[in-house]
């Protein structure tokens, strides 16, 4: 499974992704340097305030779709020239290699989260907040924030291996993540709608005593059930599909 | 005989169109198995098969006398190939492409040296393969295909795209393999005077099922030659000849003689001066391989 990992992750590191990663973390710093977060200091800590102005352009748009993006990119080269009939016919299970896709994928949206954090401290610092750095905002936005992506990886992993173009996977995140601007302002479909999960899970709530922003049951349900639905959907076709 | 790859009753169908029915290939260890037909006859269709790249509808594979479903890896690691076109990732450089393999595989990092050399390709290996030439990147499958040293090697169509003088490199290279690194060899072709060249073993396919599988020598002993008479009257003469009992045909005005020793040609021909006719000319036919497999191909169809 590592080989397989190694392997996945040296035939992507020669195809120019490094810019795609600094897209999003740079959208958060544009967006943190341009709010207009001092008006309303005093109610909160200033860095939520801060944090709330970033995630909108980051967690409802840029980072559903990167998922989709990134997740085009480590099939493209298979689809391209018979690369799938080239790992395929080696010593691999179709499992690991549709697992070692996956987690390729998802070390790759922690990095982009943790380029964000970056993004976070370095708007704050470039605003002068002073207020201390809330440490909650780390674990609960940041891995909050990635853990929301797992389905949403899943199925574009699923729609990248299926579709040999790139537009069609592409398409599908859009017409999915577009919907999430309005779910996530309607208490009923924003809790069980997977693509508002990013900026659920990333928003800054009251304390609620849970580990992340989001109720432990709309975790394991919603994004935990889609997920596995997700998953196992893509896993499943991926066993069938004949190159 | 110990077969490396055995398969039971084969099939695969496509919709209503049956790719592959009911084959039964047999491939001896050490042999060259030339795989043999034309274009659409269920040729990739069966390789894939037997790679594990798509699921038979029925059917059994053996690969090292292990059932390929139960025992697929083990049987993969020992496996070579090279499918249809040739597979690689455009956007890597040749050593790069086999890189990419070679950490799957777990061989040493310097025998991807080693067959680049094998396959002359060593020149070349710092260039990304999007602008390799298409006999470059056939080279570069076989390269592939050699990485893990394999037992058995698959080759489908290896000579797709090379120059005269890249073909006659590449059969040299695989006929070297069996002695050389007792190899089994399967390829396949279209071309029929390709696996006269190469192949010990031969297995026809058309439409989907097999129909010829034997050496070779096998093979050739159906190229047996005829002889023709021209001869005046031929009519007359051909029933001359079956009136002294020896099997002739007649086609168009010639005479043939299937199959016959010196000593009986001479004998026909002795026999046609006394009576009396006119012989003008006496040929040798050889049919050529080609021949055959045509003609082993259209009665398939017709039948």
């Amino acid at each position: 499974m590592l080989s397989i990992l190694k392997s996945e992750w040296f035939k992507l590191r020669k195809s120019k992704i490094f810019g795609i990663l600094l897209v999003g973390p740079l959208i958060g710093l544009g967006a943190g340097i341009g709010a207009d977060a001092v008006e309303t200091a005093g109610a909160m800590n200033e860095w939520y305030m801060l944090l709330i102005y970033m995630n909108l352009p980051y967690s409802v748009l840029f980072l559903p779709l990167v998922t989709g993006v990134l997740a085009s990119l480590v099939c493209r080269y298979e689809h391209q020239s018979g690369g799938w009939k080239q790992v395929l016919a080696l010593p691999v299970t179709r499992g690991k290699v549709f697992a070692a896709k996956y987690v390729l994928i998802l070390l790759l949206v922690l990095f982009i989260q943790l380029l964000y954090l970056a993004a976070i401290f370095g708007a704050g610092l470039y605003k002068g907040v002073a207020d201390p750095f809330p440490a909650a905002i780390i674990w609960k936005s940041i891995l909050g924030g990635w853990v929301a992506t797992f389905p949403l990886v899943a199925l574009q992993l699923w729609m990248s291996v299926w579709f040999k173009s790139f537009a069609a996977p592409f398409a599908v995140n859009v017409v999915f993540t577009l919907p999430s601007i309005l779910a996530m302002n309607s208490e009923k479909v924003g809790p069980y709608y997977p693509w508002a999960q990013p900026f659920a899970m990333m928003y800054p709530a009251t304390d609620t005593g849970d580990i992340f922003f989001i109720p432990w049951e709309q975790l394991l349900t919603v994004i935990g059930g889609f997920f596995l639905l997700f998953y196992l959907g893509g896993y499943f076709y991926f066993q069938r599909k004949a190159v | 005989m110990e077969y490396i790859v055995r398969t039971e009753n084969l099939s695969k169908h496509f919709g209503k169109e049956k790719a592959v029915s009911g084959l039964e290939m047999k491939i001896p260890k050490g042999e060259i198995y030339g795989f043999l037909g034309p274009n659409g006859a269920g040729k990739t269709t069966t390789i894939r098969m037997l790679l594990g790249l798509m699921k038979p509808d029925s059917g059994r594979i053996e690969i090292f006398q292990k059932d390929l479903k139960k025992e697929r890896l083990n049987i993969l690691g020992r496996v070579g190939s090279l499918v249809e076109s040739p597979s690689y990732y455009p956007h890597l450089t040749a050593k790069e492409n086999l890189e990419a393999m070679r950490k799957i595989l777990g061989v040493p990092k310097q025998r991807i040296a080693e067959v680049l050399e094998i396959v002359r390709l060593t020149d070349a290996c710092d260039k990304k393969v999007k602008g390799f030439s298409l006999g470059m990147k056939q080279r570069l499958g076989i390269a592939a295909s050699l990485l893990n040293n394999p037992e058995l090697l698959i080759l489908d169509e290896p000579t797709n795209g090379l120059d005269p003088s890249g073909i006659i490199e590449i059969r040299n290279l695989i006929k070297s393999l069996p002695s050389e690194c007792g190899m089994t060899v399967l390829i396949s072709s279209h071309l029929l005077s390709e696996i006269d060249q190469m192949a010990t073993t031969v297995g026809i396919v058309t439409k989907g099922k097999m129909i010829f599988q034997d050496s070779i020598e096998a093979m050739r002993m159906f190229s047996q030659q005829s002889v023709l008479l021209k001869v005046s009257e031929s009519d007359k003469a051909w029933r001359s000849l079956l009136g002294r009992g020896m099997k002739a045909g007649l086609d168009s005005g010639i005479i043939s003689l299937p199959q016959q020793s010196d000593e009986q040609v001479a004998e026909a021909v002795r026999g046609l001066v006394a009576d009396g006719f006119s012989v003008y000319r006496v040929e040798e036919e050889k049919r050529s391989l080609e021949d055959i497999f045509l003609q082993m191909t259209r009665e398939e169809q017709a039948g």
